[in-house]
């Protein structure tokens, strides 16, 4: 009982302290890519400090709540996923509930926005949900192909079955879903190419527009959430997890850099590309992927 | 015996309310609202008391049986606490409208034929009980006149067309067994070829595939949902239709019983049933995204929806049936709360319901905002509505049961869901608010009791999913299903458990947490919605319209994949039997003169044929 609740009390501020510093250590890696010299790695940090102590605007009740509601979810989402071999809620509903919840942070976040009467934000979110049912189609392909091939829709069975077979993404058919699951990442992430949503230069920072001091920086502590869950469930997924949290933390790091030299490199799909993108390779392969699985196992 | 008494209240009670209206409006709203109240109240006191009972002999031999079990227990208290929230609600609603006497009667008279057709022991039953809701219903839809007239006679052709069916099965039934009490045709039929088996589920499929409107057989599902009065919208399309649910359930685990219709081949009823439940699932979903009426869109969903239960109830797993059951019961919650969120806009928005030139409400009317909120999130499945619970219990089965495309389907279903209906929620409540809408007032109280009263329930039901899924599990129980192992908060099985109170505590705590780490902040200041940031460009007063065209990227990928090609083909025989009938007019002039040569000529035929042929 008692490592129970220190489990979950720890998980999210672990997470919370992974995202942070994935967000500190993008920045690095751009500025660098840039031959720049960049911010330090703590900068984040000081932002969000800086932050709380700003003024802000308010446009009325579900602003405030949506924001609340959205890093909530995210907080709980956290806890579904296993960080190395701890899972606090691990027999609470499985893969489905993951799934389901995380549709709690950008659903509270389009609220929150929703009420700012912008125009720019209308656009971003137009964008974000578009985005997402493009990244949902082949996304929901390969945790079906996972969940079938197991038999199972709890994410820890997943994850200790690799311990002894090894590396899901190693693995026949399923390698094919990894792929695709490794391509539609950065739109997950919301990182270059797919960062329409967001997209600074074109319709300033969109559902963030209005958003300021506190508000901004709850957002950012959302966002280095997310950062951390969608890596996470790829690693625990098809890297085979972690045997304890430094092994995970290190697959985790890899993927998230080489995410980065994505983002560094490439412009900014628009939506409609986006869109075509996604439905086209990562889909047809991920479509591959669960027919053979299930051809295999019948 | 309460049986009869319970029919007797809810018909007479109808009556007596037109009577009443007669005399005096407040009399006959008091004597509404007393019925329905009192039908919840009679069907919550018969609970766990199964009666089965021929009430009367003499129908050309046949017995007229009402009878009682937990399946339809389960439907009446959804049918009698759903129509008394919508005869509140429709308190206001129609006050100022003509006819309004004639409305309760239709109302309270669809409500009554519900309950008898979920109260009927027999074919006979069900079948007049169908036909009052069937024709009582075409007359609230047509009850705005214009468009809904056109709309309602689509329903009812098309009803006539299942009913149709549906007596084709009963004359088959009959000369086949010489009985239709439904227990003991139920009992002769195991004994019957597969082929006649098939027959069976196939023509009464089509009856109630209608009703459901599960594809291709739901065309007139849009347009009737649109144009009816918002309160029996909510009645039509959270009870009515889902009485295709009911007769389904009656007819593949009652009349021909599980063991003849799961059968494990891949071409088997079942599974082709729940094809046809995707697919109504898919489609409908995607075609609510294009949609810039707020009642159509919902209408869509409604089919949508449909999808699922069809998908759970058919695929035939005690998992699967459970989810199908209590999802109608979800959807009939949550989206009798939508409609009665539509409707109260629209009520104080002079009867608009273009999603296009709505817009900012949230502010005006703040409890229809936290109905359309919960209702959305009903619908899409956000953990902790109920439409989560079910939506996971049909997920579970089919992932576990090697039905993944299936699964698929169903989840892709969902993320629709969220584009069609955060376009909803945004385009009326959120957003900019219109200067012509400054002095909306919020809805009077009529309306807003039902509308808490729906919040509450879905919450309820997603926090404690027990309490109906008891009742649930004792239905498929009682159908030969394996028992499920049904908690308070969830479902144990060693396949994977469902605990929302987890969920539930967890979301709490961390809300609560960051609503501290948000108060510690600097506090913020409360701007209009003018004052916002559009990097030096001008934000322009009235609508910005970047709503109107929500997904414009989106529509203009898929649209061209999203015709109901199915109501096109549906008009295409409608105006070919149109002109069919239009030769037919032509010889039957309605001129007796006519007539007159017909027999004429048609005797001189006679008389040529005896002559030639002699075969007289």
């Amino acid at each position: 009982m008692v490592i129970k609740v220190i489990q979950v009390i720890l998980s999210p501020v672990l997470a919370l302290v992974v995202g942070i510093f994935f967000l500190g250590l993008a920045r690095k890696i751009m500025a660098r890519i840039h031959w720049r010299y960049g911010p330090p790695l703590i900068q984040p940090v000081i932002d969000m400090i800086r932050l709380f102590y700003q003024k802000s605007v308010s446009h009325g009740r579900m602003f405030d709540l949506g924001i609340v509601l959205s890093l909530a979810g995210s907080i709980v989402v956290v806890l579904f996923l296993p960080f190395g071999q701890m899972c606090p809620l691990s027999n609470s509903g499985g893969l489905l509930v993951i799934l389901y919840i995380m549709l709690l942070a950008p659903l509270g976040l389009a609220l929150s926005a929703g009420q700012g009467a912008n125009p720019n934000i209308s656009i971003g979110i137009s964008r974000k949900l578009i985005l997402s049912l493009g990244y949902e189609v082949p996304l929901l392909l390969v945790l079906l192909a996972v969940m079938t091939r197991y038999k199972t829709i709890s994410i820890m069975e997943v994850v200790s079955a690799q311990q002894s077979t090894g590396w899901l993404i190693t693995s026949w058919p399923l390698f094919l879903s990894g792929l695709s699951y490794f391509l539609i990442l950065p739109a997950i992430l919301g990182i270059r190419p797919f960062d329409m949503t967001s997209a600074p230069q074109e319709i300033s920072s969109g559902p963030m527009v209005e958003y300021g001091g506190k508000y901004l920086a709850l957002a950012t502590i959302e966002h280095a959430l997310v950062l951390f869950i969608s890596i996470a469930l790829f690693v625990n997924l098809f890297l085979g997890g972690g045997a304890n949290p430094i092994t995970f933390f290190i697959k985790m790091l890899v993927v998230f850099v080489l995410g980065v030299f994505i983002h560094a490199v490439f412009p900014r799909f628009r939506i409609e590309q986006a869109i075509k993108y996604l439905w086209k390779w990562p889909t047809l392969l991920a479509f591959l992927g669960l027919i053979i699985t299930l051809a295999i196992r019948s | 015996m309460s049986l009869e008494i319970l029919l007797i209240i809810a018909f007479g009670g109808a009556l007596l309310t037109y009577l009443v209206g007669k005399v005096s409006y407040k009399g006959r709203n008091f004597l509404a609202v007393v019925i329905s109240l009192v039908l919840i109240a009679f069907v919550a006191c018969l609970y766990g008391k199964p009666v089965e009972k021929t009430f009367y002999f003499g129908f050309f031999g046949l017995g007229l049986v009402l009878r009682l079990n937990t399946l339809s227990w389960f439907f009446a208290i959804a049918i009698s606490t759903l129509g008394a929230l919508s005869v509140i609600f429709s308190l206001s609603y129609v006050k100022d409208r003509e006819r309004t006497d004639f409305y309760y009667l239709m109302l309270l008279l669809v409500n009554a034929a519900m309950l008898g057709i979920v109260f009927s022991g027999d074919l006979v039953c069900f079948f007049i009980f169908w036909e009052i809701m069937s024709w009582s219903t075409f007359l609230l839809i047509s009850y705005n006149r214009g468009p809904a007239l056109a709309a309602g006679m689509k329903y009812i052709i098309m009803s006539l067309v299942g009913s149709l069916a549906m007596l084709i099965g009963m004359i088959s039934l009959y000369t086949g067994y010489g009985t239709l009490d439904i227990s003991q045709i139920a009992s002769a039929i195991t004994s019957a070829s597969s082929g006649y088996i098939l027959f069976i589920l196939i023509i009464f499929g089509i009856a109630f595939g209608i009703k459901n409107a599960v594809m291709p057989l739901h065309t007139w599902l849009p347009d009737s949902y649109a144009e009816a009065p918002s309160p029996f919208t909510a009645v039509l399309s959270g009870m009515l239709t889902r009485m295709g649910v009911y007769g389904f359930l009656l007819l593949m685990y009652v009349i021909v019983g599980l063991r003849n219709v799961i059968t494990p081949r891949l071409l088997s009823y079942h599974y082709i049933l729940a094809w046809l439940g995707a697919v109504t699932i898919v489609i409908p979903t995607f075609i609510a995204m294009l949609q810039n009426d707020a009642k159509k869109l919902l209408a869509w969903h409604g089919i949508g929806q449909g999808g699922y239960m069809i998908l759970g109830i058919a695929f035939g797993t005690s998992l699967g049936l459970a989810g199908g059951i209590f999802h109608t019961l979800n959807h009939a919650i949550y989206i009798v709360l939508l409609f009665m969120s539509v409707g109260a806009v629209q009520y104080r928005t002079g009867g608009e319901r273009d999603l296009n030139s709505l817009g900012g409400l949230i502010k005006k009317m703040p409890i229809a905002f936290v109905g359309g909120l919960l209702g959305i999130a009903g619908l899409m499945g956000v953990p902790l509505t109920n439409g989560f619970v079910s939506k996971w219990l049909i997920y579970k089965t089919l992932i576990l049961q090697r039905s993944p495309f299936l699964a698929f389907a169903a989840l892709i279903g969902t993320w629709g869901t969220i584009l069609s209906v955060y376009k909803f929620l945004h385009n009326m409540f959120l957003g900019q608010l219109p200067e012509k809408y400054e002095n909306v007032k919020p809805a009077p109280f009529s309306m807003q009791l039902p509308i808490i009263i729906l919040s509450a329930a879905i919450l309820l039901f997603g926090i404690l999913p027990g309490i109906p899924l008891k009742v649930i599990n004792a239905i498929g129980t009682s159908f030969g299903f394996e028992t499920l192992n049904v908690t308070l908060w969830g479902i144990t099985s060693e396949t994977g458990a469902l605990n929302t109170i987890n969920i539930f505590s967890a979301l709490l705590v961390a809300a609560i947490f960051v609503w501290i780490l948000f108060r510690l902040g600097a506090k913020s200041v409360p701007v209009s919605q003018e004052d916002s940031y559009a990097a030096g460009a001008h934000i322009p007063k009235d609508k910005y319209h970047y709503t109107a065209e929500f997904y414009n990227p989106l529509y203009r990928m898929i649209k061209p994949f999203l015709r109901d090609v199915i109501d096109e083909f549906y008009y295409r025989i409608a105006a070919s039997v149109q002109r069919l009938s239009d030769s037919v007019r032509r010889v039957y002039t309605g001129d007796v003169g006519y007539y007159v040569t017909y027999i004429i000529l048609f005797l001189a035929l006679l008389i040529l044929v005896q002559i030639k042929w002699k075969p007289w």
